[in-house]
């Protein structure tokens, strides 16, 4: 893709070509896996997130190495799309715990980009070097157990990174080789990545960075509501 | 008659068990040994459990996890600026490289762009701490095969740059002065020609380098043809940086992938090596630090004028959305996968840092090498606990 | 020499300050660099600018076991919290510690991180606290001159029936 050359020429020009290259990719790999594309999301000019269903997640990995020539492994881990129980931890006082108060209502849980049906979700990128694209693709895992076929069958250095998120997320991937603990000591327990594990230091201190946000002595509230209303709170605290 | 020769048969028997017996003791399946985790020749805090057959090693395994600080999910407490202060000390020798990445994701997912003088700034800042990086690698890679005098060079010559660093930014080693929409401030008076200066003593010390390591014997016999990366394999673990260069991957996000810096407008070359040995590796660092300082070159002379900062909110909220955007950095492609819903914190961040897939081919690439090649080929894959452990 | 009167607790007045003196000169600094705070104490041992050896500082020892003085410099991690403390009792008595950087004093940055310990003295004594993020070299030298006046001017018998693991 020459988009350098018609770049210096006139401005809105880059736009319209980039995303045909992106469309196009999206159009191959539809082409490839047949109904394991579930859902695609191109932003013109920058990035595509492709969604593909559990089944075919293996054979993403080999259509888009082999046949597409996507041969460089960016990253694999995964998403916890629940809304946080403890909200940015702000509220987090010696009071809550000793005396528990009724949880509010958490809001709806709502994905990115492709979409999503399920609670977890892998994301992988993978890269083109020679004709200098990237793609972002998602996989739906199941709630119950979330598991999902491992990648290192086609990228070797997927290894890490299913272990990586074996540990943060507690996803399982069948027919990895051997998933062991990556960082964390043998007895630590949960998963520290899930949006239901807590930090616990922030139960018994209140958070002090919320100073960052504070109106400045006589400016008048030009930030939001919302922005307003936290302080309200770290200056009770 | 058939007494005897049963008895004969039984004590020849029983004279095979005994020796079968002491070959089962005395064969021994190796040896285990342990690296670290705080050895000098793992850059801080790397455990590498290798199973050895006489020198030869059977299997290494690296521990990662000493250096764990939790970063991912540290991120989901902090508003986005104070996510730049945490990501600092990811990769703790090129520490402002580590901010520009997640500054322009930021900035890519609300739609702001900073003005042309902050693009400039941030892209020599972000050239400087390459050179603060590399320099230490180049002194501190023939320390690791015995000679000690580069590593003191090297202190010496860092001082410099650091402290350019520090009177533009008031950090030594942390500079957190990238901000959404800009930096935070301007250059200071004189700053320009004393970078010009410290320049030619960094293009100094490259000569030195090349004539102490390079120019000695003892150095190319102990790297030529060790730890060799084929292109391949490189992609499948995902090489990032001179790692993959040196395996004759044509192939820098500076170029290829730039996003919001300055790169398009100047004039420089990526070097690569087909070799993809050890050698290689140290070879095509020690050029990259010299392109640098003719990048800076170029970058000095032509600062634009103008504003340093767009117009962005006083409390910043990040509009939902999704976003990854790498860099080149001195270790390789560091990128941040952010995911916004629209709070004054991230919902989920992705760090992908070039050393967990840079030291995620050793248990590969040490199959079956000489236990000393271990540390050459370590200190040739050049990686910082803090950017494999996060 | 003169252990005996050393651990009787009845050294003369002028021994004793001779001893400490020589004492605080002649340190043997173990390096347990761990994170940022390692480069900087690198560049005060290792570098020609700082220069550490004035001090009478030697950063140079084979093994914990030869060393008088450490300086856990960095993060200190959950993981790595056994090794920390294996070390300390490793080195022989009198033995003293410089927690250098914020994150080996009180955690530092990740205070509320699910795998970092919230300060290396809730593992080992600490003896001098060098606040920073990372400490400049100057500071990790001066930590090292606090330590040396704490040295010049301590009961001598008490440390070398050493510190128990306990608070005192």
């Amino acid at each position: 893709m020459s988009t350098s050359e018609t770049g210096t020429e006139t401005p809105a020009e880059p736009e319209a070509p980039r995303d045909e290259l992106r469309d196009g990719l999206v159009a191959r790999l539809t082409e490839l896996l047949g109904d394991g594309v579930v859902e695609s999301h191109v932003l013109a000019g920058k990035d595509v997130w492709i969604r593909v269903s559990a089944e075919a997640w293996q054979q993403t990995a080999e259509s888009l190495r082999i046949t597409m020539g996507a041969r460089y492994f960016g990253f694999l881990s995964a998403i916890d799309w629940m809304p946080s129980p403890f909200g940015r931890s702000l509220e987090a006082e010696v009071d809550t715990i000793l005396t528990p108060q009724e949880k509010k209502a958490l809001p709806p849980m709502t994905t990115g980009y492709a979409g999503g049906d399920t609670r977890f979700q892998v994301i992988a990128r993978v890269a083109n070097l020679s004709e200098h694209w990237g793609v972002t693709l998602k996989v739906d895992v199941g709630d119950e157990s979330p598991s999902v076929p491992t990648w290192t069958k086609v990228f070797a250095g997927a290894e890490w990174h299913e272990r990586e998120a074996w540990e943060m997320f507690g996803i399982d991937f069948v027919g990895h080789p051997f998933l062991r603990p990556m960082y964390l000591p043998g007895d630590f327990e949960g998963n520290p990545l899930r949006k239901d594990f807590p930090l616990l230091a922030r139960f018994v201190k209140p958070w002090p960075g919320i100073v960052d946000v504070e109106p400045l002595p006589g400016v008048a509230d030009e930030g939001d509501a919302d922005g307003a209303a936290a302080d309200g709170e770290g200056a009770s605290e | 008659m058939t007494a005897i020769s049963d008895r004969r048969k039984l004590a020849y028997i029983a004279a095979q068990a005994a020796d079968s017996r002491v070959n089962v003791e005395l064969e021994s399946d190796g040896m285990t040994l342990n690296i670290g985790p705080q050895h000098p020749a793992t850059h801080g805090t790397l455990r590498i459990v290798a199973r050895l057959d006489g020198e030869q090693i059977i299997s290494a395994e690296p521990m990662a996890g000493y250096m764990h600080r939790g970063y991912e999910k540290l991120t989901e407490v902090r508003t986005y600026n104070q996510v730049t202060t945490l990501v600092n000390r990811i990769d703790w020798l090129g520490s402002f490289a580590n901010e520009v990445p997640w500054i322009l994701a930021a900035e890519q997912l609300m739609g702001v762009e900073a003005p042309k003088r902050a693009m400039w700034i941030r892209t020599i800042l972000f050239e400087m701490s390459r050179v603060a990086n590399i320099i230490l690698f180049l002194g501190d890679m023939a320390a690791q095969l015995g000679a000690l005098t580069p590593v003191f060079f090297a202190f010496r010559d860092r001082e410099y740059v650091l402290n350019l660093i520090e009177s533009a930014t008031g950090g030594r080693f942390h500079p957190n002065f990238d901000r959404i929409g800009g930096i935070k401030d301007d250059l200071p008076k004189g700053w320009v020609e004393d970078a010009k200066a410290v320049m030619d003593k960094v293009r100094d010390f490259c000569d030195q380098i090349e004539d102490l390591v390079l120019g000695a014997e003892v150095f190319t016999a102990r790297t030529r043809g060790i730890g060799v990366i084929p292109p391949d394999i490189a992609m499948q673990y995902g090489l990032s940086g001179a790692n993959a260069r040196a395996s004759g991957i044509d192939w820098d996000v500076r170029r290829d992938n730039n996003v919001g810096l300055a790169y398009p407008e100047l004039d420089w070359k990526v070097w690569t090596h087909p070799d993809g040995d050890s050698f290689a590796r140290f070879w095509v660092r020690l050029q990259e630090t010299r392109e640098a300082t003719q990048i800076l070159d170029q970058l000095l002379g032509g600062i634009p004028s103008g504003p340093i900062m767009a117009k962005v909110p006083r409390i910043i909220k990040v509009p939902a959305g999704e976003a990854y955007i790498a860099t080149e950095n001195p270790l390789g492609e560091m990128g941040y996968y952010v995911v916004s819903k629209g709070d004054l914190t991230p919902f989920r961040v992705k760090i992908r840092s070039a050393s967990f897939n840079n030291v995620s081919i050793t248990p590969w690439l040490l199959r079956g090498v000489y236990v000393p090649d271990v540390i050459t080929i370590l200190a040739s894959l050049y990686f910082i606990l803090g950017d494999i452990d996060r | 020499m003169g252990l005996g009167l050393v651990e009787s607790g009845k050294m003369p007045k002028p021994l004793t300050k001779l001893l400490n003196t020589a004492r605080s000169y002649s340190m043997w600094v173990y390096q347990w660099g761990l994170a940022c705070c390692a480069i900087e104490m690198g560049a005060a041992f290792g570098s020609p600018r700082y220069d550490v050896m004035r001090l009478g500082v030697i950063p140079f020892p084979a093994s914990p076991r030869q060393a008088d003085l450490v300086v856990i410099s960095g993060t200190v991690t959950d993981k790595m919290a056994p090794a920390i403390k294996r070390l300390y009792e490793q080195m022989p008595d009198p033995k003293y510690v410089i927690s250098m950087g914020s994150c080996a004093n009180c955690g530092g940055p990740y205070w509320d991180s699910y795998s970092v310990t919230k300060g290396v003295d809730q593992i080992i004594p600490v003896d001098v606290y060098i606040p920073g993020c990372p400490p400049r070299p100057e500071a990790l030298l001066e930590g090292v001159v606090l330590l040396q006046m704490q040295i010049r001017t301590e009961d001598i018998a008490a440390r070398w029936r050493g510190v128990p693991l306990v608070d005192q």
